[in-house]
């Protein structure tokens, strides 16, 4: 059962390592989405918003944790 | 007839993703080898990864039957999830954020956890060396075979992406064999750094499809998102640095 467990936790942590991002990307992914699906936008379009959120994420992201770990 | 500039993008990044995972495997494994012999530790690896092949034989067929467009949307959403994760710890590592892994400090330590375990437990000292071992595998090996299908899946890629990742497995149990010790020296985090960049483009592209985006120039736009990720990546990085050496005392 520890074995199972551990499996389970190195397989929740591969894909949620870190809330924040996480919740990011999908929103980012959901977004391009809902472009697309409801906003009749051009899907190259919304590929660029997907791509420029992704990047946009990332650097955000890394740059909350580093202050994170330094505030009191 | 498959071509070279199709499958290498799926090739190099299922090598460089599986050499981090089959080095961080290959130190728990060496430890059990070198406490315990090397007939445990080949066993539980052996285990490990008949596990492993039993999971890709089991699943993969699965794959088949799940509409081309779902796939490339879910496994998109996955690769980035995974790759954006390793691209932020391998930019907060370089930062000096957090620190880098050390293969010898993990040697050190997996040796004295084995040495209490036998202590406490007195079960087989051969058995908790090969369950060890086993562990080391599947746990590491489950994140290969995730990268293996994420990044050949969606294209029929699957054969080509698995020989990278067992050539990764190769070379390192060669070069493991001569040097005999943890292998330290492999700039991990640069590796990871890499991994991070090409699995994070790939995620963009897969996602991309799978909603319907054709992207510009086919195949070849996976260049250009890992340049534009690997640019974010040093940004974020160089950031961070920045903010750590602010903070500093």
């Amino acid at each position: 059962m520890t074995m199972l467990n551990e499996v389970l936790a190195e397989l929740i942590g591969m894909f949620l390592a870190d809330a924040r991002l996480t919740a990011a990307i999908l929103a980012v992914v959901a977004l391009s989405a809902i472009l697309i699906r409801f906003g009749g936008i051009d899907p190259l379009i919304s590929g660029g918003v997907l791509l420029g959120s992704c990047l946009a994420v990332l650097v955000e992201n890394v740059r909350h944790s580093g202050r994170r770990r330094h505030s009191p | 007839m498959l071509s070279w500039s199709v499958a290498a993008p799926a090739v190099i990044a299922a090598f460089f993703a599986s050499l981090v995972e089959v080095i961080e495997a290959f130190t728990i494994v060496l430890a059990v080898g070198t406490l315990r012999g090397w007939r445990p530790a080949a066993f539980g690896t052996a285990t490990g990864l008949a596990v492993l092949a039993a999971a890709v034989l089991g699943f993969g067929p699965l794959l088949d039957r799940v509409p081309i467009q779902l796939l490339q949307l879910v496994i998109g959403i996955l690769l980035l999830l995974f790759g954006m994760g390793w691209l932020r710890k391998a930019a907060l590592r370089g930062a000096g954020v957090i620190p880098l892994r050390d293969e010898n400090a993990i040697f050190a330590t997996e040796s004295a956890h084995l040495g209490e375990e036998v202590r406490h437990r007195r079960a087989s000292l051969d058995w908790i060396a090969g369950i060890t071992a086993f562990k080391a595998v599947v746990l590491e090996g489950l994140e290969v075979v995730f990268i293996v299908i994420a990044v050949g899946a969606g294209r029929g890629l699957l054969v080509p992406a698995s020989l990278g990742a067992l050539a990764a497995c190769g070379l390192v149990l060669i070069v493991g064999a001569i040097v005999h010790r943890p292998l330290s020296r492999v700039p991990e985090n640069i590796l990871k750094f890499g991994v991070g960049v090409m699995l994070s483009a790939f995620g963009v592209f897969w996602t991309g499809e799978g909603l319907g985006v054709a992207w510009p120039g086919h195949d070849m736009a996976l260049i250009a998102f890992a340049a534009l990720f690997l640019a974010a990546g040093l940004l974020a990085s160089a950031l961070a640095r920045r903010q750590n050496a602010g903070a500093a005392p």
